[in-house]
């Protein structure tokens, strides 16, 4: 046996019968494929096409706009303030995946790489806020936040996160386990501080899991729908993208093709942003998921 | 990398603080005038109705600024007063929620304002005083009243041969079913009456617009909900379904959901998908603006077989305004409160503009009403006596919600023997209202 | 060290003690203040809700005047005399039960899909995660007009097959299903990360299981599924804490589709469970009680029930998939 070891293996072409097969099985999971793929762009296609209709248009059996309408995306503009929703919803999205960074990374080093009594004690507690279903919490908050007047805008949103989220520190700590000691310890070596390694070296490292969580946490918080639901509605001054997208319709008598118009632009930042950042993206996924 | 934190954190802080400063609304941006906000629940067209005459008061009072935010609902009202960023004046087309209002003390009692400016409530029609007011503890004044009529189409009536509008109730299934035209695959090219709760202001699922109709009563002299003991409700729930199941419920399903938006310019009576309606006078207004060579007439809503001296009756409610708890500016929120409820030219103007029934009686006969054929049938079901709004109750208008919850199943079927269900209903009114007094739960 | 070296060196091992104390004291000091952030914001948004919920509990408060103490009223209300507290709970697990599984069994399967795809496979993966990026309100508005009865796409194209379609959000039997389809519309992420721990599984599993004879299928079980055990577990613990959470989508979705039948304005009509009470999720009944009608106290008595159950049910998962699960290194 150890000669035939040595020998690099040989691959044989296997017999016609399996490579037909073979052939057969990738046909048909293509085939599979290809309706599952269509199945799932179907509805994108819908509300593209029904963005281009005119109202009435939108309301009959016709399935494909005649004329096309591009005004309706102009309409959409003219009829609601989307601008002023996307910049609430900016000013929420960065002020708050900033907290999450500033106050999440911290944590996860001095749960990870720091030894000190009571960490699983801590890291135990991280691991039941996460558990915690955040609708729980969600009474006695409001009543906090309206006796402190900030009811009406976004400061009940954002201040939160600058004071540590249980997933992003979850994430960060399961990553910052696996950097090697050494170079912890070569800048220890070089005479660093520990708040210095962990603003540089550490930083520096861990980039694919901030970049993650800068990711998540931008896209929670551009789609969090609940919490503004209950902190800005009362004021439209301060309602972000999705809420104005739910009051369209009622504002408007829901015109479904502007609704749809509107949907569409809703959806288009969070899609051109996955495009640019397509390969974080999908690390950051499975890293949730596979260190989880 | 530090010193880049340190300025990232800084430019963040100030951010935040900006954020936090201008949660609430710049009622600090007048220097002179003083800001004062009005929540009002009318949109669009009617909103600008409104905004005229605010404007007018604007111009009148340079010492305030009068701001209209239009499209609230009681969901933003109950919001906004718990969490303490109130308007100054507030205004809401439910009605039935005065009973909550008055008694959590969401709207201020507006009583010592009234007796300081020597003003008698008396102005306003008795229903109008009953739904501003609960147990004696008056929050509220009426601000332009509803009342809910019937509509058809004259141009559908000549041709099918009919004379006059129904006047009962087994008129009206007749006339439906002969002006009803289907379609293919059971859709309806014209469908001669819509009963499906649900569709539409004038068939709420609470079933308020139909009760007077049938001169059902809610509750009895004690205050306990006899919805199981007056057969009126009985009557009136059998003639909806079965007209229901004539047409079928799926197939008034899919007629309602590819019907146009209420407030659309295609509303389905507006542009002859529905023959006769029962609707609220404020139609007359929209037929005007978007459909006004549509042949149409109005009349009261046809009324029970068994209570035929019902006919001309209707059901009455209103928009209620009043001035919220924790309002920053009051006088001025009750001057402007008091023009716009007493003077008859605001109330006349906005009638004439959105054809809501105006709520004094000098504002009634006032010479700047533009007379209007259609409109007048609404006012004269306003004056009728058996015209009844819904009761008012510490629970506000939650009874209204479990009435809403059986009857709808009751429609699609699913609610099962009547009797038994409407006993039912009443023991839960009765449990809500008993909690709702106690001020225990919920 | 013997004796004699030891007590030679006793001052430089006190002044070694005191160093390492001193090292110990700036440790902590270290950690203080990294952990700071965190500390505050547990207490002041995880363990202050919490207490302050079960006080709630026993009190009527409706935020305009101070809690009033009512004892054990709340919860025999809800336990005894709500009638819409049962909907809401088997809405709630009717939810789980079938969405959670049938989510991770069809992120599964098309993650073995694409994993045995060998070309475009970059493209269908995108297909298939772009659902999942679309914000939860843009997708249920853009799925409750896709399945207008009378208007939308989907019955359209039934009819011309000649299936009268069914009336999907506007019916009590539907509106579930039709909310279970939107959910899996979404499985991109968790799609994603079945792939990768499908791509993951060592190559030479496969080829000694098909060595012993295993069928194509035999694999699966005896190979695939028991290495991504793990993964499936987190799936499946997430979706049931998801589906616990069940919010967004009911709300928009019970507020559209009833508007399609009545109008915006009047508020005499409550819509959330829109049809019949058929989408009125735990989460929905609770917003109701707590921001609509402001029964904040009964309201904080549904949230401590929902977080009794909400941990059981976690603790349990997890603790019994120790017998289901294995982890990287334990395979046999």
């Amino acid at each position: 046996m150890t000669v035939a070891a040595a020998q690099p293996l040989v691959r044989r072409r296997p017999p016609a019968a399996v490579r037909r097969k073979r052939f057969l099985l990738a046909v048909a999971n293509h085939s599979l494929l290809i309706v599952a793929a269509a199945m799932f762009l179907a509805p994108f296609i819908f509300i593209v096409l029904t963005s281009l209709m005119t109202n009435t248009q939108a309301l009959s059996s016709h399935l494909w706009p005649s004329p096309f309408r591009w005004e309706n995306f102009v309409d959409v503009f003219r009829q609601a303030p989307i601008w002023r929703w996307a910049l609430n919803t900016m000013i929420y999205s960065v002020l708050a995946t900033l907290g999450v960074l500033v106050s999440s990374i911290p944590v996860a080093y001095a749960l990870s790489r720091i030894r000190w009594r009571g960490r699983n004690f801590a890291f135990g507690l991280v691991l039941i806020a996460l558990m915690l279903p955040p609708v729980v919490s969600v009474v006695p908050l409001y009543v906090m936040w309206a006796k402190l007047h900030l009811v009406g805008g976004l400061a009940p949103l954002i201040i939160p996160n600058w004071f540590g989220d249980a997933f992003s520190i979850f994430l960060l700590r399961q990553f910052m386990l696996t950097i090697p000691e050494e170079y912890l310890d070569a800048a220890r070596v070089d005479g660093c501080g520990e708040l210095r390694i962990l603003a540089t070296v550490v930083l520096r490292l861990a980039k694919p899991a901030i970049a993650a969580v800068a990711l998540f946490s931008f896209l929670y918080t551009f789609n969090d729908f609940f919490l503004p639901l209950l902190y800005t509605r009362e004021n439209p001054d301060w309602w972000p993208l999705q809420i104005g997208l739910s009051e369209f319709r009622s504002l408007h008598q829901v015109q479904w093709n502007l609704t749809m118009a509107a949907t569409l632009l809703v959806m288009a930042p969070v899609i051109v942003v996955f495009f640019l950042a397509q390969k974080a993206f999908v690390e950051g996924v499975t890293l949730t998921g596979v260190k989880g | 990398m530090r010193r880049g934190v340190i300025a990232a954190v800084l430019v963040v802080a100030v951010l935040a603080a900006v954020v936090g400063a201008t949660a609430r609304s710049s009622a600090h941006a007048g220097t002179k005038a003083d800001t004062i906000t009005v929540w009002v629940g009318w949109s669009a067209r009617e909103l600008q109705g409104f905004k005229k005459i605010a404007a007018e008061y604007d111009k009148q009072h340079p010492e305030v600024n009068v701001k209209v935010v239009g499209g609230i609902n009681d969901d933003k009202i109950t919001a906004s007063i718990r969490s303490g960023n109130v308007p100054d004046v507030v205004s809401s087309f439910t009605s039935a929620n005065v009973g909550s209002y008055c008694k959590s003390g969401a709207w201020l009692d507006l009583k010592p304002f009234l007796s300081k400016d020597h003003l008698d409530v008396n102005v306003f029609p008795k229903t109008s005083q009953y739904y501003t007011q609960f147990n004696g503890k008056r929050c509220a004044l009426p601000f332009l009243a509803d009342v809910y009529g019937f509509y058809y189409n004259k141009k559908m009536f000549k041709a099918a041969g009919l004379k006059g509008p129904p006047k009962t109730m087994s008129q009206l299934t007749a006339y439906a079913k002969k002006l009803t035209k289907r379609g293919s695959n059971g859709t309806f090219k014209v469908l001669g009456y819509n009963p499906f709760l649900g569709f539409y202001a004038g068939n709420a699922p609470d079933l308020s617009s139909y009760a007077p109709l049938f001169g059902a009563k809610y509750v009895d002299g004690s205050g306990k909900s006899v919805l199981s003991k007056d057969p009126a409700w009985g009557r009136l729930l059998r003639w909806q379904k079965n007209l229901v199941d004539y047409y079928g419920y799926k197939n008034l399903q899919k007629f309602n959901a590819g019907a146009a938006d209420e407030f659309s310019a295609s509303h389905a009576f507006e542009i002859g998908k529905l023959a006769m309606m029962i609707d609220g006078e404020w139609r007359v207004a929209f037929i005007k603006a978007e459909h006004p060579g549509l042949d149409y007439a109005t009349a009261p809503a046809p009324v029970d077989d068994s209570k035929p001296n019902l006919y001309g009756a209707g059901y009455v409610n209103g928009t209620i305004i009043g001035i919220p708890k924790g309002v920053k500016h009051k006088d001025q929120a009750w001057a402007l409160l008091k023009y716009l409820t007493f003077n008859a030219h605001p109330l006349a103007q906005f009638s004439n503009a959105i054809r809501n029934v105006p709520t004094t009686k000098q504002s009634l006969n006032s010479k700047e009403i533009k007379p209007d054929a259609h409109f007048k049938t609404f006012l004269n079901i306003f004056s009728n006596a058996n015209s009844k709004t819904t009761p008012i109750t510490a629970a506000g208008n939650a009874y209204g919600t479990l009435i809403q919850a059986f009857a709808v199943k009751w429609q699609a079927g699913h609610a099962g023997d009547l009797s038994k269900g409407l006993q039912k209903l009443d023991k839960q009114i009765n449990a809500q209202l008993k909690q709702a007094q106690a001020g225990g739960v919920p | 060290m013997t004796e004699a070296a030891a007590t030679a060196a006793a001052p430089f091992t006190a002044e070694r003690k005191r160093a390492r104390r001193r090292a110990a004291w700036r440790r902590r000091r270290l950690v203080l203040l990294l952990m700071s952030p965190w500390l505050v914001g547990f207490s002041v948004f995880f363990g202050y809700p919490l207490v302050m919920s079960v006080y709630l509990s026993f009190t009527h408060y409706d935020l305009l005047s101070s809690p009033k103490w009512i004892g054990l009223a709340n919860y025999k209300y809800l336990f005894r005399d709500d009638p819409q507290v049962g909907q809401a709970v088997k809405n709630t697990i009717w939810i789980i039960v079938v969405m959670v599984p049938l989510q991770v069994l069809f992120a599964f399967g098309v993650a073995m899909m694409l994993a045995r795809a060998k070309r475009g496979g970059g493209f269908f993966r995108t297909v298939f995660y772009l659902p999942a990026l679309a914000p939860p309100v843009a997708a249920t508005l853009a799925f409750v007009y896709i399945l207008n009865p009378a208007t939308g796409p989907v019955n359209i194209i039934l009819s011309h097959l000649g299936i009268e379609g069914p009336l999907w959000f506007q019916s009590p039997g539907w509106s579930k299903p039709s909310l279970v389809l939107l959910g899996l519309w979404g499985v991109g992420n968790v799609m994603i990360i079945f792939l990768a721990a499908v791509l993951d599984v060592p190559q030479h599993l496969y080829e000694s299981a098909e060595l012993d004879g295993a069928g194509p299928l035999q694999r699966m079980r005896w190979v695939t599924l028991p290495t991504i055990s793990p993964v499936i577990l987190f799936s499946v613990v997430i979706g049931v804490i998801a589906g616990m959470q069940y919010f967004t989508q009911a709300y928009v979705a019970s507020n559209v589709a009833s508007g399609q039948a009545s109008q915006a304005g009047d508020q005499t009509v409550n819509n959330l469970g829109y049809p019949e009470g058929s989408t009125l999720f735990y989460p929905v009944f609770l917003y109701q009680h707590g921001f609509r009608e402001f029964n904040m106290g009964y309201a904080s008595a549904l949230s401590v029930l929902l977080l009794v159950v909400a941990f059981s049910v976690t603790l349990f998962i997890i603790v019994n998939s120790r017998r289901w699960v294995h982890y990287a290194g334990a395979v046999k």
